[in-house]
């Protein structure tokens, strides 16, 4: 079936109703509709406590992809994934981002009147998109009916076997889960021919939920998820961008300076909305479709908001980050709740909280694209147009330009 | 059975959570003027939320 004859919902940038996640722990306010242009951040969790200052230069690791610049360091996101999981239950607790975020993905699947045989799930984490899968959508049933076999790819082995199959779907599925630990970054790269794993036109569909902003080189893990999809096949992709944590960010610079008279990257660049629709076009993909969501979920404090990021295994992994005990200061930290609650922890700040609490937004950038096909929708030629946009915008059209 | 470890940083937390005015001082004067944040821009107020926070980091 071609996709034009699939309608996709059109939304607008500030989303969908927020839906509340975790009773206790995490309460959702509305997304707020401000469009900030701050590069954007991940949070630095690490080093809470802890020395790291044993751990190898990252220089050496084996790096994927065919791109010269490395940001992150992968090692050291599998040691803090690795760790996470291991304390299931803590690990368990801070599930309600990921789950909110593979709902939200899965909701744009049921948009897509497909079934599909073979689905990979990109960065898949402790298998929350299979379990968001798995949920019931009447009148329909959970989407995993439509799904043969889906296969999970996480970097840290972990976290992918985190649950046993009986926490992720009901005995009564017909869905085949397969776990593959490898890095997301590498598996897709080369086929089986150069020693790869994964041959080309194999997926039916792939799909990935808050894992793509630890990507070194982006442009080239696209290139190869269009390599492993079957021609005229989706590529579904959520991911922390844009201003995710930038309340976090700009606080912990200002205490930086202050206590230790620089900044220090404790905050990831992600990549802006502008900049992923960018990159799906020139890695291949057609019929592209990128809208934005914003989570913002409430904190106790600034520490239970570190704590959080650092059970879900989203602590710094910059290559260029303060190492050992220095990761955050004991200084900045001391000084960054009060510095947080004063610049975003109140309406009237521009802030989302009521007093009591700190907000910290998740940007999440949701992208659908569309192995080329045939049969697949094409735009018309140039200059093949027989309405002039004159007529349609009315006006003079000149007036247009000036808007 | 031992009493669960407390991480030193939850340690921390509970001592910053217990100085909420010397943590708010702290805030305004950094907040007041942020396009202007230099070293030691506020350290009398972050040593009065220091000394603060370790007053209670002591009763454990």
């Amino acid at each position: 079936m071609s996709p034009c004859t699939l309608p996709f919902r059109i939304r607008t940038h500030w989303g969908v109703a927020a839906q509340p996640i975790r009773q206790c722990r995490a309460r959702l306010v509305s997304p707020h509709c401000s469009f900030r242009r701050h590069l954007a951040v991940a949070a630095d969790a690490q080093n809470l406590g802890k020395n790291d200052s044993n751990r190898s230069n990252p220089a050496g690791h084996p790096q994927g992809g065919t791109g010269s610049f490395q940001i992150f360091d992968r090692e050291v996101k599998k040691l803090q994934r690795d760790r996470a999981a291991l304390k299931v239950e803590e690990s368990r607790k801070v599930d309600y981002l990921r789950d909110e975020v593979a709902n939200r993905l899965v909701e744009r699947l049921y948009d897509i009147n497909r079934n599909y045989d073979h689905v990979l799930d990109l960065g898949a984490g402790a298998c929350h998109l299979a379990r968001a899968l798995h949920k019931p959508h009447p009148p329909s049933g959970p989407f995993a009916d439509r799904i043969k076999h889906l296969t999970c790819v996480e970097l840290s082995s972990n976290y992918l076997t985190r649950d046993e199959d009986s926490y992720i779907m009901p005995p009564t599925s017909s869905m085949r889960l397969t776990r593959m630990a490898r890095d997301e970054e590498t598996v897709l790269f080369n086929p089986p021919s150069k020693g790869g794993e994964l041959e080309s036109n194999t997926f039916d569909a792939v799909i990935s939920s808050g894992s793509l902003q630890w990507i070194n080189d982006l442009p080239s893990v696209l290139a190869s998820i269009n390599r492993v999809l079957k021609p005229d096949s989706p590529f579904l992709c959520a991911m922390f961008g844009g201003d995710t944590l930038y309340e976090l960010r700009t606080s912990l610079q200002l205490v930086n300076m202050d206590r230790l008279g620089g900044v220090s990257p404790h905050v990831s660049p992600l990549a802006d909305v502008r900049d992923m629709g960018g990159l799906l076009q020139r890695t291949g993909f057609k019929l592209i479709t990128v809208d934005v969501d914003d989570i913002i979920v409430d904190y106790l404090d600034v520490f239970a908001l570190l704590k959080d990021l650092q059970a879900m295994g989203e602590a710094n992994a910059i290559l260029g980050r303060r190492k050992g005990l220095a990761g955050i200061s004991k200084e900045t930290l001391m000084g960054l709740d009060g510095v947080y609650r004063e610049l975003h922890g109140r309406p009237e700040d521009g802030g989302s909280g009521d007093g009591t609490g700190i907000p910290a937004t998740f940007r999440i950038i949701y992208m659908i694209g569309w192995k080329e096909g045939t049969g697949q929708q094409q735009p018309l030629k140039r200059g093949s147009g027989d309405v002039n946009l004159k007529e349609v915008l009315g006006g003079e059209g000149q007036d247009f330009g000036k808007k | 059975m031992p009493a669960p470890k407390i991480r030193p940083v939850d340690r921390l937390a509970q001592a910053v959570a217990k100085c909420p005015a010397e943590s708010t001082a702290y805030g305004k004067c950094i907040v007041a003027d942020f396009h202007n944040v230099h070293k030691d821009k506020c350290l009398s107020e972050f040593q009065v939320l220091q000394a603060c926070i370790q007053k209670h980091m002591g009763k454990r």
